[in-house]
């Protein structure tokens, strides 16, 4: 067989994600070695501190060789895995079968069996050859059924069912006995945790500590997920790195409303460019401070934080932004927002970043004091837009009470780069290019 | 609080609503100068008069017709079939009349029915009936069967009080049996179950006097913590109760003194595995009597009941499982 060997490998690599990646971790793999893939099929999800992506096959063939690990983390540029190509790509996955047992079925089968072995079926041979109702990993109880509510239990906590013990009439396994199994008492180890989730909250309960009766229902959703975890190392190093203030401004948005009413576009987009003004007005705050590096930046790459429900957030930028109209900046937004939720971001979507603007506000909140995406110097939190009774001034200078559609928009800005004189001027920057919008 | 029988619990609540409301009344065979069959409204003639507690022909379907009359223009008619068998005769009135009266002209038909129904006293085909399922099948009835006294009074009150025909299931074998405390004054029981032992490896559905069969049978089995869900309305069936009780347990018992077929354990059980599927742990278990006429002969009566060791067994069975 090693004689027909006459394939060649092609390493798959951890790809560069952008140029300030260095390093990725393996989420999961989707094939196994043996499996046969498509050039561009996926072979695995892997996960950078900029975003999490897929890693497509390099070239068709049958995977050789998986030689990293899921969750193991390694340089941009080490290989993965082995794809097989060519002609041996059939007899690789005969490889991994122990060679007397392939040998022991080529002879004791009639020719035509041994030659499906050969194309590559060999558990179907070995398990012809041998005993047929010992088959390694077949049926301890072939044909087993499960009840509805032992299935559900199963698959939420990932419990292998063959390898429960049943305890029901003629061996069934029934709710109690799956319960056991997922609290810790039971006789089959949990199944491998699924790849999203760091690690089971099911851990066996000390003998000594009874749980109180009374203890709240707690749902078993396996702890914090990646993304979730990068978002909390992330925004814990920027408040304990930045020096964050945050100072606030109100804002009279009737010309923005009126305005969006006739473009048909978010106040967002009106807000994102009145504060690209700003940026220009003011400059330091359009720039990024490392350590004690600190670079005011030329263009203005606008990042935008987009939910992604419960999964957690991501900013994509949109660069040179400061070339944008309000239509422009408004098709930019909706264009990497549906990117962002149907996660179809590249590296470079969501890097390069001068300064970031948040909007919560489509819930009624009223204030936040956001934390700043570092490097960065500031970020803009805008809430929602509410009907407030204001004083407003007429050009007689007679004050009266009226209604008008007011937000507070808060400025986080990092005290080691800047004052709270220049953060106030910033805003009010901002709010005049809100308020002065032309009628 | 006082402690008194079922029946005392609805002799008490009649009389409440009598003194009360001046616009109930009372219509039934024998029930004014003989007091009831069962002495339920005993005395109530000489305190209300004439008028308002209405000894009437043997004829349900007017009593039944009479008593829509009456609750369209204003009154609360509370009507008592002798026995629930006899209300066959006043199907039409019931269902198509009273049933159907607010869906065809808007007009409240605000009457209760009272039906001593149920077997177990050897009362033979035409006295122990179990007719409430009939009921449940036909849209604008509410159909409530109570297994308490206090349940027996609170539900009266509250099918009193409530603008739709109600059948008031009252169980002629709990009449003496059953006693307990009473709340004083009026109350009203919510139509909704009720859970009559909480556990959590099996629960054992049942109304009416098969609560009581159903908590005797499971008071001890082995050690298993059993709940028992006593429906107490049937329509409005309290879906969420039952579905609580299924997702704490997920293996179901659900026990009928009425015929199996189309009871109300069989929608009970249709519920269950339409919106429980994931819960269970076992079929669905149905105990009920079969699709006869109750026996006169008391062995053959106890023979077709559903009784504590049937019910036991039942749950024996589906505990294994």
């Amino acid at each position: 067989m090693s004689s027909l060997r006459t394939e060649s490998l092609v390493d798959v690599t951890m790809p560069q994600m952008g140029v300030s990646v260095a390093e990725g971790t393996v989420v999961a793999w989707r094939v196994a070695v043996g499996d046969r893939i498509e050039a561009e099929q996926t072979i695995c999800d892997i996960s950078t501190d900029k975003i999490d992506t897929e890693v497509p096959a390099p070239a068709t063939g049958v995977v050789a060789e998986l030689l990293v690990d899921v969750d193991q983390t390694v340089e941009v540029g080490v290989v993965m895995a082995r794809i097989a190509t060519g002609d041996g790509a059939a007899g690789a996955p005969a490889e991994t079968q122990p060679a007397p047992a392939a040998a022991a079925s080529a002879q004791t089968q009639p020719a035509p069996a041994a030659a499906v072995s050969a194309e590559g079926e060999p558990t179907a041979a070995v398990a012809a050859a041998g005993a047929p109702a010992a088959g390694p990993g077949r049926g301890d109880a072939p044909g087993r059924r499960y009840s509805p509510v032992v299935s559900r239990i199963a698959a939420e906590h990932g419990v292998d069912l063959s390898a429960v013990r049943g305890t029901g009439r003629g061996g069934r396994v029934r709710k109690q006995d799956v319960l056991a199994v997922v609290n810790g008492n039971g006789h089959a180890a949990a199944a491998e945790e699924p790849p999203l989730h760091i690690e089971s909250p099911y851990r066996p309960d000390p003998p000594a500590a009874p749980r109180a009766p009374a203890a709240p229902a707690v749902v078993a959703d396996g702890g914090l997920s990646r993304m979730r975890r990068q978002i909390g190392q992330h925004m814990k190093r920027s408040l304990d790195t930045a020096a964050t203030c945050t100072t606030w401004a109100e804002v009279d948005m009737s010309r923005v409303q009126a305005a969006r009413r006739t473009l048909g576009v978010t106040a967002l987009a009106f807000v994102a460019r009145a504060t690209i003004d700003a940026l220009r007005e003011h400059p330091a705050l359009n720039a990024w401070l490392d350590g004690d590096d600190y670079t005011r930046c030329e263009d203005v790459n606008l990042g935008i934080a987009v939910s992604l429900g419960d999964d957690g957030l991501i900013v994509p930028v949109i660069h040179r932004a400061h070339e944008l109209s309000v239509e422009g900046l408004a098709a930019r937004i909706k264009d990497i927002a549906r990117r962002a939720r149907s996660r179809e971001l590249t590296a470079d979507d969501v890097q390069g970043g001068t300064f970031t603007i948040t909007n919560p506000g489509q819930f009624g909140s009223i204030m936040a004091t956001p934390i700043i995406n570092l490097p960065q110097v500031g970020i803009l939190d805008l809430e929602a837009i509410v009907k407030r009774p204001v004083v407003v001034t007429d050009a007689d200078g007679n004050d009266s009470i009226a209604i008008r559609p007011m937000t507070i928009l808060g400025l986080s800005w990092d005290h080691r780069a800047l004052d709270g004189a220049l953060s106030a001027q910033f805003l009010a920057t901002v709010r005049r290019r809100l308020e002065d919008l032309p009628a | 609080m006082a402690v008194m029988t079922y029946l005392q619990a609805i002799s008490a609540a009649l009389r409440d609503e009598l003194r009360a409301d001046e616009r109930v009344l009372m219509m039934g065979e024998d029930i004014g100068v003989f007091g009831g069959a069962f002495k339920v409204t005993d005395g109530f003639a000489a305190e209300f008069g004439t008028d308002r507690v209405m000894d009437t022909p043997l004829a349900e379907s007017a009593i039944i017709g009479c008593a829509v009359g009456a609750a369209v223009v204003g009154m609360r008619p509370v009507c008592e079939m002798q026995f629930a068998d006899f209300i066959s005769c006043g199907f039409d009135q019931l269902v198509n009349v009273a049933g159907k009266m607010h869906y065809r002209q808007g007009l409240a038909v605000p009457i209760v029915v009272r039906l001593p129904s149920g077997g177990g006293f050897s009362g033979g085909p035409f006295h122990s009936q179990n007719p409430e399922a009939l009921f449940m099948h036909s849209p604008g009835i509410k159909v409530v069967a109570p297994s308490t006294a206090e349940d027996a009074k609170g539900l009266l009150h509250a099918a009193i009080h409530d603008p739709n025909p109600v059948c008031f299931m009252e169980h002629k074998h709990l009449y003496r049996r059953v006693k307990g405390e009473v709340p004083d004054g009026v109350f009203e029981t919510p139509f909704s179950a009720r859970v009559a032992r909480s556990g959590s490896d099996l629960v054992v559905i049942a109304y009416g006097a098969m609560v009581d069969v159903a908590l005797a049978a499971t008071e001890d089995l082995e050690g298993a913590s059993i709940e028992v869900l006593d429906l107490r309305s049937l329509v409005p069936l309290d879906e969420a109760a039952i579905l609580d009780s299924v997702a704490r347990c997920s293996k179901v018992v659900i026990v009928d003194e009425a015929n199996m077929t189309c009871a109300a354990g069989a929608q009970v059980a249709a519920l269950v595995a339409e919106k429980a599927f994931e819960d269970l742990d076992g079929p669905v278990v149905r105990v009920a009597t079969p699709d006869v006429p109750i026996p006169f002969s008391p062995p053959l009566e106890q023979a077709v009941l559903p009784g504590v060791d049937r019910v036991k067994e039942a749950c024996r069975e589906l505990l294994a499982y």
